[in-house]
């Protein structure tokens, strides 16, 4: 028995969908909502937000260098990518105006729109988005997400003003949904030639705001673009945004980024906790935002490279011995639902099939006795031929939250019941990235963010094994299977919609029932913002929050 | 002549002073230069990844190489270390991996906002162990048993736990002083108050023992029978004494504060070497931390002599050894 998101029971779900509709109708017909804001007033122009993340203080404005979420986050508000997703997942135009796939696949023609100007004063041409493709692949750029989302990409041609093409190794059918994303957006040629130290400082875009002050390790200040025109198609007004500026500021501490938002220092927070968000629900000055992230789920990696879980049965008894439901109800409060799938739910072609996970100690129990794993030590732990059945778990802290971490920790006490040791090892950054290079450890857990199914290809086909020179690798399961590398390599070079769906459907299938991964639940991402802020929204690409709409009602 | 073999005894006996201060500042500094280099690479992992951005971007080979070859990442640890050390000796401490701006400019900007934390949080420490001390030694055993039982409590509590209780007390319950930084002079009363209570507990703890001593001591006796009053024998003689072991302790104090301010910065989201600090071991930035801990060896350095002089001032006991 499987589920699908959206896609194949779309008879059922659209009906479903208008019953819904119908009756949010009909609650809401006393007060007809208008376009332009929650709350049914007009927007008024003006005022300062402030904005405080948990995140890390990005090291440089320009998400083309390096590439992280929290460049993603505010660069949101002053770069544009050339494409966007609406919220069915389907690709709208943004900085573009049109494109189209030759019939080999091995090019793609884009228009961009021709009345947009940086903030500099620069045109937006095709000539802006070859030097923008040029730098994402110059290696000085020291680009990772957007130079490993142009992988394909072997050149660019100029076919006039407005027009430009861009030729391929091989045909690419995530091309689309790779440029929708923050860390390819668009920044003015002129103001990406100057020195690299400048461009991290404040690079220039055509954004609804524009970078005007980064004080290092206190805030960034960026200020309206009064000659903004370029909206996404899915925005709910034109013109310049409402807000006259806003403080981008840096609270690591969830507590006090908590509090401040609470005493009304501060506007919108991110990183919202389990425990915040249930104290939010019971506060009506605040709001919730829930926007999972796209690519894959929050999920655990089996890795299925050496003993014991090259043997797929004790992956299976693993994976049956973890009570991951209890879990997350109890940890996190209702903010998270359980993901079956190996996919985000906010990917159309996610695949879930509940039934491989159900927590069953049982069944887990005979697994292990048939694996051999049929004896016990004194501490109730399995042995075989004098091995003890042990795992390593290295977690990073800057990666999982304290309630994942809890999460961890209740999985660790239910599969000790049918005999796994496991030891989890909390570590830094650097150290979990040492401990996955050296290939010590059994279990771990690891955020990807991308838009589309794409990102199975780079975590499960078996090319992601071969380790970076850190030593870092993508495919952390270690899946090394023929038959799911032809399906990933198909699917990504595959253009119609329905073969690419049945594609990444047989792959997806081939990684949930081969138990190389437990799915948790989507990557959290939860905004809580006072009630005053209006028309708050998070794109569909990768979930960062856009202020452009944004108005305060005070 | 006697006078003046005199006078420039002392001079060579301060210069020997100085002397030897210099060189223990300068070993200071070298040890925790090379503590620190060494100590960060023992931890595993690798800075160029983390110089790329860390969780959810994958670094290609081409950038790891790019940013290795741009911070000297590839060469020999002993060619990394010398050529650092020799930098450092220059007066120059390189330039942030991770904000990509010169070392010495950044601690420019940011040690005045810990300086001015940790030298109101002394002040704050000072004022409430010396209000209690006194407290104490006038209002009789009652009062001694009660500030006993809060310097206890004051020096047990760890920084996170009071910044939270006060957060949510006089931001959250009073609303009368915002949670995190605001720029303004209401936004450091909360991270003051949080370091200087932990602090004050400690120093009251020894001010109130050698102030109670000195009450009871034979000098406060004869000054009694010269007819001093009991406030003229605290303030003229026991709070000179009371202050021995605080200015004693000032050094050490000024360390912890130091070390408090990297909680303290990150809850109250202020900026500060304690939070670039904390940011910096986490992004495997060697010259920043290396930066931050040299400024942090130097300050208490400094410090530690000033309380030496300090103590030479306040007790004649010291001079005269």
């Amino acid at each position: 028995m499987s589920t699908h998101f959206k896609s194949s029971s779309a008879r059922f779900s659209t009906a479903v969908g208008a019953v819904s509709v119908a009756a949010l109708l009909l609650a809401g017909c006393s007060s007809a909502e208008p376009q332009d804001g929650q709350s049914g007033q007009t927007p008024v122009s003006g005022g300062e937000l402030v904005y405080a993340s948990g995140d890390a203080e990005p090291t440089c404005l320009d998400p083309h260098v390096g590439g992280n979420y929290p460049q993603a986050l505010v660069s949101t508000q002053y770069l544009e990518p050339l494409v966007s997703l609406n919220s069915d997942g389907e690709i709208i135009p943004w900085l573009a105006t049109s494109w189209e796939e030759a019939e080999d696949g091995l090019s793609w023609t884009i228009t961009v729109r021709d009345d947009v100007k940086f903030t500099d004063g620069t045109p937006l041409n095709a000539e802006a988005v070859k030097a923008n493709i040029e730098h994402l692949k110059d290696p000085e750029t020291a680009s990772s997400t957007g130079f490993l989302a142009l992988a394909k990409v072997k050149s660019t041609e100029i076919v006039s003003e407005d027009t430009i093409r861009l030729n391929l190794s091989q045909p690419d059918s995530a091309l689309l949904e790779s440029l929708s994303q923050p860390w390819l957006a668009i920044e003015s040629p002129a103001a990406l030639e100057r020195p690299k130290e400048e461009n991290c400082e404040a690079p220039v875009g055509t954004g609804p705001f524009i970078v005007d002050e980064w004080v290092k390790q206190n805030s960034i200040t960026l200020v309206r673009n009064e000659d903004y025109n370029s909206p996404p198609a899915d925005a709910a007004h034109e013109g310049p945004a409402y807000l006259e500026s806003i403080t981008w500021r840096f609270i690591p501490d969830s507590a006090s980024r908590y509090a401040a938002l609470q005493s009304g220092e501060v506007d919108v927070i991110d990183n919202a906790q389990p425990d915040t968000i249930a104290s939010a629900e019971k506060n009506e000055d605040i709001e919730h935002l829930d926007a999972p992230r796209p690519g894959a789920s929050n999920r655990i990696e089996l890795n299925s490279s050496k003993a014991p879980f090259n043997d797929p049965l004790v992956r299976e008894a693993f994976i049956h011995s973890a009570n991951v439901d209890a879990g997350i109800s109890s940890l996190f409060f209702d903010a998270a639902e359980r993901s079956h799938s190996a996919l985000s739910s906010v990917e159309e072609l996610g695949y879930a099939d509940p039934e491989l996970f159900t927590y069953d100690p049982e069944e887990a129990n005979r697994l292990l006795d048939e694996a051999g794993w049929d004896k016990r030590d004194s501490k109730g732990y399995r042995v075989k031929d004098g091995q003890q059945l042990s795992l390593e778990f290295p977690v990073s802290t800057n990666q999982s939250i304290p309630a994942e971490v809890s999460l961890f920790e209740q999985i660790q006490a239910t599969a000790k019941e049918v005999g796994f040791k496991i030891d989890l090892n909390l570590l830094d950054l650097s150290s979990w990235y040492g401990a996955l290079a050296e290939n010590n450890y059994d279990l771990v857990s690891a955020p990807y963010t991308k838009v589309g199914p794409d990102v199975l290809r780079i975590l499960y086909h078996s090319d992601g094994i071969v380790p970076a020179p850190s030593g870092y690798f993508a495919n952390l399961s270690q899946v090394d299977n023929a038959e799911l590398d032809k399906l990933l390599t198909q699917a990504s070079q595959e253009t119609d919609p329905d073969q690419r769906a049945a594609l990444y459907e047989d792959a997806q299938k081939l990684i949930l029932e081969g138990y190389y991964v437990l799915p948790l639940y989507d990557q959290q991402n939860h905004f809580l913002y006072r009630s005053s802020v209006e028309g708050l929204r998070a794109l569909p690409t990768v979930s960062t929050p856009t202020f452009y709409d944004v108005w305060l009602n005070r | 002549m006697t006078r003046s073999s005199g006078t420039s005894g002392r001079l060579a006996a301060a210069a020997r002073w100085f002397l030897s201060k210099f060189l223990g500042a300068v070993f200071v500094l070298w040890a925790v230069t090379t503590l620190i280099f060494f100590g960060i690479r023992m931890i595993p992992g690798d800075p160029a990844e983390a110089i790329l951005g860390g969780p959810g971007s994958q670094a290609s080979a081409a950038a790891l190489a790019q940013v290795r070859a741009d911070y000297g990442l590839d060469q020999p640890l002993v060619a990394q270390y010398f050529g650092q050390l020799a930098r450092l000796v220059q007066g120059d401490l390189g330039n942030s991996y991770s904000l990509r701006l010169p070392v010495a400019s950044l601690l420019g900007e940011q040690l005045p906002a810990t300086l001015t934390l940790a030298v109101l949080s002394l002040i704050l420490a000072w004022v409430v162990a010396l209000g209690l001390a006194t407290w104490s030694t006038l209002a009789g055993r009652g009062a001694s048993i009660v500030s006993s039982g809060l310097e206890i409590v004051g020096a047990a509590v760890p920084h996170f736990w009071l910044a939270s209780v006060l957060i949510l007390l006089f931001s959250i319950n009073l609303g009368w002083l915002p949670p995190v930084n605001t720029g303004s002079a209401e936004g450091l009363i909360l991270p003051v108050v949080t370091l200087a209570l932990p602090l004050a507990g400690f120093l009251g703890q020894v001010m109130r023992e050698s102030m109670l001593n000195a009450t009871t001591s034979p000098f406060a006796l004869s000054a009694r029978a010269r007819s001093e009053t009991e406030g003229g024998v605290l303030f003229r003689h026991s709070l000179r004494h009371a202050a021995i072991p605080g200015i004693a302790l000032s050094g050490w104090a000024f360390g912890s504060l130091i070390s408090g301010a990297v909680v303290v910065e990150t809850i109250f989201a202020r900026p500060g070497l304690g939070r670039t600090l904390l940011s910096a071991v986490t992004l495997r930035d060697i010259p920043l931390v290396t930066g931050v801990a040299l400024v942090s060896a130097l300050a208490y350095v400094l410090v530690m002599a000033l309380s030496d002089v300090a103590e030479r001032v306040a007790d004649p006991r010291v001079r005269a050894s």
